[in-house]
């Protein structure tokens, strides 16, 4: 077999970023504190900054550089603040947020190789449909798919509303990270549109876990397996 | 300049450098962890007057054990001794005996090494050296699909699988260094390294803490210049490690691109700068996180795994 080519400096950062972000996606699974997820979902859209700052660098768009700052401003900033402040009400006086540490359905190691798989998923079914921009590399797109149905695992295997919604919201940075790599062209004001998109779902999920902490008095989803009148 | 050296002493020089290099990089090691933890902690060259005094003193074996009880030790440390041969320690161009295997060659002698004191402390009847040995077994069983994946990744890179190659590769442009799959690779096999070098996720590597133990208690009932061998194997095998990690993936600089002695002894020296490095990286991360219960072993492996195969997965799409 012939050995890979090498893609170049800018793609090979802009890969990098891409396949950290994944990482920490894997690291979401794995997570057993609400804290911590909302540090790890912090790192992930600051990296989502970073690589809107490469692209924007690299293709010359200025527009990018505003939609880095907007966007580190909202995932960086306000969500994990608002997060917070969600988990800290819900918590009791002596704990400072709950953990969501029993809500684990497989344990970690299967739940990362049913990642693997999904990721494998993901990755093959964007690599076979050829999608190849002007400032896409092909790779980070897949990356992106990856990211997606990962969030979505991490969705399914959590039984907490904290990290359902972490997953939620890593959902939104995977699709953000393909629109950067795929359309890095698109109109901010479309970028912001769906940023602001975001912030609606933060007061959404906002209402459902206190909701259901009020009426369930636990962050898990376990109880709302059957009916109650 | 100075006087060129012929291939055969550059060959023998990368074993030297290893054999004679490895108790000293467990030295700086052992030193920085113990500035780490606040003490003073012992010499640098406290591993070779350990390995001096045990040479000197009697060995006993266990009444029952065979002739192979004995062999063992001797048997792992020339394995490890092979492997130098085999990687590029000194120098960027191939040397005769250096294709006599590939990463799989020299992952072989490392199995093979870890077999025969694993089959040893079953000779020995005690249940300490026993547990040790079926306990480094199933956990390298474990960690070897991590490293497959990191051969694959090291293949698919280079249309090769020997190290020589890969690091001419790395070395070739900046871009073979910031691809993906040459990260992941490299971070997957830190990681392998960390576990098989007995630093995290379970084991304290000096310790004799039966919770644990994995390594250690493989040797308890070799005694004398024997178990002096093995403790030097397990020096040897760190060496080879880190020796793979900084000339293959990480930073295959600073090796001699000519037969010159000036160039070879600065490789020398370039070399041991690195594993110290190395070593110095390991004890801070050995120092900065807690141990996991045994079982949870599997955790730690599976995220190097996962690092391993998104390796070759982004290769597969190009790019990568």
């Amino acid at each position: 077999m012939d050995p890979a080519q090498a893609p170049g400096v800018y793609e090979g950062v802009a890969n990098v970023i891409a396949a950290v972000m994944l990482l920490l996606e894997f690291g979401l699974l794995r997570q057993a504190l609400a804290r911590d997820q909302i540090r790890l979902y912090m790192a992930q859209s600051a990296l989502l900054s970073v690589l809107a700052v490469v692209i924007a660098a690299d293709r010359d768009l200025p527009d990018l550089y505003a939609l880095a700052v907007l966007s580190a401003a909202l995932k960086v900033v306000a969500v994990p603040l608002v997060l917070r402040r969600l988990l800290g009400r819900t918590g009791r006086d002596d704990e400072e947020a709950p953990g969501v540490a029993g809500s684990h359905t497989l344990s970690p190691a299967s739940a990362v190789l049913a990642g693997i798989v999904l990721a494998a998923i993901g990755f093959f079914c964007f690599g076979a449909l050829k999608i190849h921009g002007p400032a896409a590399p092909a790779l980070a797109l897949a990356l992106a798919a990856a990211m997606v149905l990962v969030s979505f695992g991490l969705m399914i295997v959590r039984r907490d509303v904290a990290s359902q919604a972490i997953g939620f919201f890593t959902l939104e940075n995977a699709i953000s990270l393909a629109a950067l790599v795929v359309a890095s062209g698109l109109p901010l004001i479309l970028e912001t549109a769906f940023l602001f998109d975001l912030l609606v779902a933060v007061v959404v999920f906002g209402m459902l876990i206190r909701a259901h902490h009020t009426r369930a008095e636990s962050l898990s989803t376990a109880d709302l397996t059957r009916l109650r009148g | 300049m100075s006087a060129a050296l012929p291939i055969p002493v550059i060959q023998l020089l990368q074993v030297l450098t290893i054999a004679l290099g490895a108790p000293g990089v467990t030295g700086v090691i052992a030193k920085v962890e113990a500035r780490l933890q606040g003490r003073r902690g012992p010499r640098v060259l406290q591993p070779y007057y350990d390995l001096a005094k045990l040479f000197r003193k009697e060995a006993l074996a266990p009444e029952a054990a065979s002739w192979f009880f004995l062999a063992a030790p001797l048997i792992a440390v020339t394995a490890y001794l092979t492997i130098p041969l085999l990687i590029p320690v000194l120098t960027t161009y191939g040397l005769p005996l250096g294709y006599m295997g590939d990463i799989l060659g020299g992952g072989f002698l490392l199995s093979l090494a870890s077999f025969v004191v694993a089959t040893a402390a079953l000779e020995t009847g005690d249940p300490y050296a026993q547990l040790g040995s079926s306990r480094a077994k199933t956990f390298s069983a474990i960690a070897e699909p991590v490293v497959l994946f990191v051969v694959f990744t090291v293949a698919l890179l280079t249309g090769t699988d020997l190290p020589y190659a890969l690091a001419a590769t790395v070395r070739s442009s900046a871009g073979q260094i910031i691809r993906p799959a040459h990260l992941l690779a490299a971070v997957a096999l830190f990681m392998v390294i960390l576990h098989e070098t007995g630093r995290i996720p379970v084991e304290t590597h000096t310790g004799t803490n039966e919770f644990g133990m994995i390594e250690e208690a493989r040797a308890f009932e070799h005694s004398g210049p024997y178990f002096a061998l093995l403790k030097w194997g397990s020096e040897l095998k760190q060496l080879i490690l880190y020796t793979i990690l900084a000339d293959v993936f990480l930073a295959p600089w600073g090796l001699a691109s000519t037969q010159q002695f000036g160039a070879v002894v600065l490789a020398i020296a370039a070399l041991l700068a690195k594993a110290c490095a190395v070593g110095c990286v390991v004890a801070v991360i050995d120092n900065s996180f807690a141990k996991l219960r045994l079982f949870k072993i599997t955790e730690y492996v599976s995220a190097a795994f996962l690092i391993a195969v998104l390796g070759v997965f982004t290769l597969y799409l190009g790019g990568g």
